[in-house]
């Protein structure tokens, strides 16, 4: 399998640090607080490789730092320390033509790139679902022009293909193209994911990222909802990146699945492994915890 | 020095010329040649107080103190009349501090002041246009944090306004916007072009005059300098269009390529005139 993203040492911390912070927290520790100096390390030396067509699941209980993880590789926040590095894309070495040092297959580190740059890579490499649809949508905007907005931001111009490009996303991911021009705040919790998932979708990225994108659906629309997910990723060969605490959604999805507690990955694996034959003491409490 | 004086005219002579302290013209100075250099950038300025309430014009007037000269004469329009209460009054206040001439002929002014309106007359590379500037940040629209708009020049991140313009077709089948029509200025920032109509929004691209924008109130400053691409955002599939006067013209002068007014007469006939009335009246004589 050829990889596709490599990250390497991601951090995310908030407040000052101290010589106390390596020890004070962390799984072992038991909290990702210091408690010296109060500062919170959301996700400390996360690193993996992300390989072409593979689905990557992030499994964890809330706080663990899976959220702050895929904020910071979508560019939402930055991240204290890390690389970040993404194999040649056609479509990010064309948009960024100065990414690629000198014939080589690695990026640059996209985590230190401007902002403006961040952006032209976010609009070419990826799309993301958010959990709550408010966070990734514009409510009072019609379900066509929040998938338009992706594409005016990647240099679209013309209203009739914007138009046409959403009508085969929102048909692709079941919503009645009748109903394009209304805002996504008169559809329900399931059409609403399904809009985001559209507009995730509308750059044509090679990598998407769910964001616990089943929690707070009820059981039925959350099925579809990763049907649709599921069929996607076969048809336009997608790579995932998965986040979620439910670990039923982690085994339909994913081939390899990382497990985060307080911050920092306890362990990572084949998901069946890790389902099966837990080694670290939380995963296990994990997996037990699972509803039958 | 009191209120009534200048109301009056008692008094000759302000202590600095044109107004200001020297110390004020040097600001607005700084922030113009900043704003030549990048255009469509707004500079913050420290706007000052002038004898006129913020939002009539402090901004324009500031912008135009700072850079007249003994020998100027200029030109004050207001919604594109000479004759309105707000211009007469800002001519009368450069004529009394800095001695300057005044005209209500366009091809004859040195500086132009306006508000909402751009000269019809062709300007010239030795003409500079002031215009007053109400709301200088063309993103508001969109985005109500200062911080976030800053953010969005910044790095370009100019997808929010376009998907404005986008809804704008999708819900009503044309974009709406009548005047302050963004416009994106050198390839780079989008500006805007103050309230004119966009009639006028044509002229500011590779014009001969240098544009000088002035916001009292927001404290912004901002320019296009000459011979600079003022591009109003537009689609492949639905291209920037100006107002459509055809079959229309001047009752007055008979003008039938000017922006008009249109006027509702009291037996509720309609007629049209000339916005531009300096203009107007050159046609007359």
């Amino acid at each position: 399998m050829e990889p596709l993203l490599r990250a390497h040492g991601l951090t995310k911390r908030f407040g000052p640090g101290c010589p106390a912070c390596l020890e004070s927290t962390g799984a072992e520790a038991g909290s990702n607080r210091c408690p010296h100096c109060g500062t919170v390390w959301a996700c400390r030396d996360v690193s993996f490789v992300l390989h072409r067509e593979e689905a990557l699941g992030i499994v964890g209980e809330s706080g663990s730092g899976k959220s702050t993880l895929v904020r910071m590789l979508h560019f939402d926040w930055d991240s204290t320390s890390g690389f970040l590095e993404a194999a040649r894309i056609p479509a990010l070495a064309e948009a960024l033509p100065d990414l690629y040092p000198d014939g080589s297959p690695w990026s640059r580190n996209l985590l230190a790139l401007d902002r403006f740059r961040q952006r032209k890579a976010r609009d070419a490499g990826m799309g993301i679902v958010y959990q709550h649809p408010q966070l990734g949508l514009r409510m009072g905007v019609s379900s066509g022009g929040n998938i338009a907005e992706r594409l005016l931001s990647a240099g679209w111009r013309s209203i009739g293909a914007m138009r046409a490009r959403s009508a085969s996303l929102l048909e692709r991911t079941e919503i009645p193209v009748s109903r394009m021009d209304e805002p996504p705040r008169n559809f329900s919790g399931g059409m609403q994911q399904r809009v985001q998932i559209a507009k995730a979708l509308s750059g044509d990225p090679p990598l998407l990222l769910l964001d616990e994108v089943t929690t707070g659906l009820d059981l039925s629309v959350q099925a579809r909802v990763l049907d649709l997910v599921r069929a996607l990723r076969e048809e336009l060969k997608l790579s995932m990146l998965v986040v979620s605490h439910d670990l039923g959604v982690i085994n339909l999805l994913c081939q390899r699945t990382m497990v985060m507690k307080n911050g920092q990955v306890v362990e990572a694996g084949l998901t069946d492994q890790i389902l099966q034959d837990p080694q670290h003491g939380y995963t296990q409490l994990l997996v037990a915890s699972q509803l039958q | 020095m009191r209120a009534r004086d200048w109301a009056t005219g008692d008094v000759p002579h302000s202590k600095t010329f044109a107004f200001l302290d020297e110390g004020a013209k040097k600001d607005v100075r700084r922030a113009l040649l900043k704003a030549v250099a990048i255009p469509g950038y707004q500079v913050p300025y420290g706007s000052r107080e002038m004898p006129l309430a913020r939002g009539w014009g402090t901004g324009g007037i500031q912008v135009t103190l700072s850079m007249l000269l003994p020998e100027d004469v200029v030109k004050v329009i207001d919604q594109g009349c000479d004759g309105s209460v707000n211009a007469v009054n800002i001519k009368k206040f450069y004529g009394r501090v800095g001695g300057v001439g005044i005209t209500t002929d366009t091809a004859l002014a040195t500086v132009v002041q306006t508000r909402h309106r751009i000269p019809e007359e062709r300007m010239r590379a030795d003409q500079v246009l002031v215009l007053q500037v109400p709301c200088p940040e063309a993103l508001r629209e969109v985005e109500p944090s200062e911080a976030q708009t800053r953010r969005m020049h910044g790095e370009a991140d100019y997808a929010r306004m376009w998907l404005h313009l986008y809804e704008d077709v999708v819900t009503f089948g044309e974009i709406r916007i009548s005047y302050r029509y963004p416009c994106t200025v050198n390839g780079r920032f989008i500006m805007d072009p103050s309230p004119i109509p966009r009639w006028d929004v044509p002229k500011l691209h590779m014009a001969d005059t240098l544009f000088l924008f002035g916001a009292g109130r927001e404290r912004r400053i901002y320019a296009v300098p000459p011979h600079t691409r003022v591009e109003p955002l537009e689609f492949d599939d639905h291209r920037f269009a100006v107002e459509d006067f055809a079959g229309k013209a001047c009752a007055r002068c008979g003008a039938r390529d000017t922006f008009l007014d249109e006027v509702l007469r009291p037996d509720g006939t309609h007629q049209f005139f000339c916005s531009d009335t300096g203009h107007c009246d050159k046609r007359m004589r």
